[in-house]
């Protein structure tokens, strides 16, 4: 007997363990739990007290909807990632890069719909932080949600998730903060995104072996 | 070529169900199956046999994530091309780390470069040390004066085998003979 198969005979001795949910399944229960995370965070908080006259705004609302859409989209391509195999549908992977690109050409156009421009808050890289803390959460959560699995795509997964962890965060300061300067949510709420989603790839590296 | 898909899941199906033979044949021909691919893309029977043990750990760790409702072929490829990119990585990063630098030989290369320092029946009983295989490759190319080619046509290796087995042999002994 050579070493191939001794191996595999002791391979084929150990109990078959669980089966994991598919993909969609674990992206509902990780959405649930960014859900339930999101409205307690805003429940502590509190919303900005021009909230529903916001959504009456075209821009606001559109960027709201983006940033939801940006959350199921990382949620979704987290849990595919975390298959080897993408579960053989990639596209679902590239999908959250994909519309983060969109959601920023929307906002350049706003930027420039935005005549006159509306004033800048006071603070600026406080808004970073804040989301940055916010996101630590989710972000170790759901990246150690996916050692569970099996990602070799792994840069790209760490990426993703915490592109998903961010957007959380992102979309619950929008909804908080009194705060209509596009300028202001481009480069220190959003712009700031594609930095630590560059950090997730690092992580995912590192945190995503098996 | 058949499409042998569809036996690969129908046997990870059953092995999912708790059936141990049916997991030892799929590993089996999973084994059969990913030799040739490593074959192709290692130089080395050794080294073959090293990814393979990795891929077949590696498919034993991800087995939970194949829920028998997909094709079992990309699921597995995915698996073997990580571990294969993973090992050539490490595999080059060693090789680098352990390289000799240029400059480390420049005092050592004698002034014309048309005689060399050493003969090689100054080293010949050190040669006889080296693993058979290398020991061959040295005697072929530095007694009996023939290239790389040559030898590895003499020997029924390929040239690039033969190359690395030579630079192998030359790091030996590097060490052994330089004080």
């Amino acid at each position: 007997m050579n070493k191939i198969d001794d191996l595999i005979a002791q391979l084929a001795q150990h109990n078959m363990p669980r089966r994991a949910a598919p993909p969609f399944l674990i992206s509902l229960k990780w959405l649930a739990y960014a859900a339930a995370y999101f409205l307690i965070a805003l429940l502590v908080s509190g919303t900005r007290p021009d909230l529903a006259a916001q959504f009456r705004h075209g821009e606001f609302l559109t960027e709201t909807m983006f940033l939801l859409a940006l959350i199921v989209a990382s949620s979704v391509g987290a849990s595919y990632l975390a298959f080897p195999d993408v579960y053989q549908k990639r596209w679902l992977a590239r999908l959250p890069l994909l519309l983060f690109i969109v959601f920023m050409l929307f906002l350049l156009f706003a930027l420039r719909a935005d005549m006159p421009p509306a004033p800048q808050p006071l603070h600026s890289w406080q808004c970073t932080i804040t989301i940055m803390l916010m996101a630590m959460l989710p972000a170790v959560s759901t990246l150690w949600a996916m050692r569970r699995f099996a990602a070799i795509q792994r840069g790209m997964a760490g990426s993703v998730a915490v592109l998903f962890a961010f957007s959380v965060s992102a979309l619950w300061l929008r909804l908080h903060e009194l705060n209509n300067s596009i300028s202001h949510v481009i480069y220190w709420h959003y712009l700031p995104m594609l930095i630590f989603a560059s950090v997730g790839w690092w992580l995912g590296k590192r945190v995503l072996r098996w | 070529m058949p499409d042998y898909s569809d036996s690969y899941s129908d046997l990870m199906q059953r092995a999912l169900n708790e059936d141990n033979r049916a997991y030892s044949e799929l590993l089996q021909k999973t084994a059969q199956l990913l030799r040739p691919y490593l074959a192709k893309r290692l130089l080395f029977a050794n080294d073959v046999d090293d990814v393979l043990q990795e891929i077949l750990l590696s498919v034993h760790k991800a087995r939970h994530t194949y829920d028998g409702g997909r094709p079992y072929l990309p699921w597995l490829y995915a698996i073997a091309r990580f571990r294969l990119s993973d090992y050539l990585r490490e595999h080059y990063a060693d090789d680098l780390k352990h390289a000799s630098d240029i400059a480390d030989w420049e005092n050592l290369l004698p002034n014309d470069v048309t005689e060399t320092a050493f003969s090689y029946e100054s080293i010949r009983a050190e040669v006889e040390k080296l693993p058979a295989k290398q020991a061959t490759i040295l005697q072929l190319m530095h007694e009996q004066g023939h290239t790389a080619k040559e030898v590895a046509s003499l020997i029924g290796m390929n040239e690039s085998a033969v190359k690395v087995a030579a630079h192998r042999a030359y790091k030996v002994l590097k060490i052994r003979l330089m004080p």
